[in-house]
């Protein structure tokens, strides 16, 4: 794919999407004070959006939902490595190891 | 620099240093899939240096290869970063005393990391050159570290074949940032329902699947936070 100029103001911006939460409350100081109620519903906010990236990301192929897929069964060695070890290469190891397994075996 | 800031830099970078190998294969991992995205070397180091924010980055990419409106791949970097609004926070009484510009480069430079090893000793330490020293020394090292890692990444990226699938490395890597979240069970739920409500709703134009899914999983997981609450009052 080839990209123009605005893929450096898409980076701009989501360079501010994420200083801006780092650095709120620490620029600041103690003048503002959160919600408890925010503060809460903000801690869902990475699992829910990680999985809203990553759930359809592995279960749809080429559009159609496809349960059985090659990329799933990956997903589902790396969550394996991930819970059981804590060897951090281990879950790329494991993953790209079944992904590209099966799509031998499958020959696609 | 002032005695009691090269004191804090030196214990802050001692605590930090063992924890620091993490970053080193996500970093890695970015890299290459910033190439696999089609960003060229450049592109992807830039992306790096302007945003540096891993899962923001990783989360975003197949957003921008896919053409997804600016609006909505804002939006999910937001989401994905909006924890650091409760690191942020936390952090902020540990900043007495440093100046406007320091708090934005700090601000700026907060991981995980860096909040986990600097929480408590900044909120206990009187001087603050000494808590600006111990907090930036682990920030900097993280930022060097990134920065270096992701360009080998994005190098060896370049001389990988496409039959590799790369990009799979990306998916994996937000899979090891959610399994330990979806320990806790309410955390579970919002990712459940997130990730199911992404996936039914993944024909919505604009790709406004995925912030609806976002939206309905922290709904669902303030939900049954709540339930849980209800049926074990302590």
């Amino acid at each position: 794919m080839n990209y123009d100029a605005s893929l450096w103001l898409i980076f701009i911006l989501i360079g501010l999407a994420t200083t801006l939460p780092r650095a709120i409350f620490i620029v600041l100081g103690n003048r503002v004070a959160l919600p408890s109620v925010v503060q809460r519903a903000l801690r869902y906010a990475p699992a829910a959006a990680l999985a809203a990236i990553v759930v359809p990301d592995v279960l749809v192929v080429g559009g159609t939902l496809e349960v059985f897929n090659p990329k799933l069964a990956a997903a589902a060695a790396a969550i394996a490595a991930t819970a059981l070890w804590r060897n951090p290469w281990l879950p790329f190891i494991v993953g790209m190891g079944v992904l590209l397994g099966l799509r031998q075996m499958i020959g696609g | 620099m002032h005695s009691s800031f090269r004191s804090g830099a030196r214990e802050g970078f001692i605590v930090f240093l063992p924890l620091s190998v993490g970053l080193v294969p996500w970093a890695l991992v970015v890299g290459m899939a910033m190439v696999s995205a089609g960003f060229t070397p450049l592109q992807a180091m830039g992306m790096n240096v302007i945003v540096f924010a891993g899962t923001a980055q990783l989360g975003t990419l197949p957003l921008i290869a896919a053409g997804t409106p600016l609006w909505l791949i804002v939006t999910t970097a937001l989401a994905l970063n909006l924890r650091f609004v409760i690191f942020s926070a936390a952090l902020a009484p540990g900043f007495r005393g440093v100046g406007t510009p320091g708090r934005w480069l700090a601000g700026h430079l907060l991981t995980d990391g860096v909040f986990a090893t600097c929480l408590d000793k900044m909120l206990q330490n009187d001087d603050p050159r000494w808590r600006l020293g111990y907090y930036l020394a682990p920030a900097i090292w993280s930022w060097l570290l990134w920065q270096t890692f992701a360009l080998l990444g994005i190098h060896a990226a370049g001389v990988i074949p496409k039959a590799w699938s790369l990009e799979f490395m990306a998916t994996i890597a937000l899979i090891v940032l959610l399994v330990p979240m979806a320990r806790i069970r309410p955390m579970l739920v919002a990712a459940l329902v997130g990730g199911a409500s992404a996936t039914l709703l993944r024909n919505m134009p604009l790709r406004l699947g995925v912030v609806v899914g976002i939206i309905a999983g922290i709904a669902a997981g303030f939900a049954a936070e709540h339930w849980e609450h209800r049926r074990s009052p302590r």
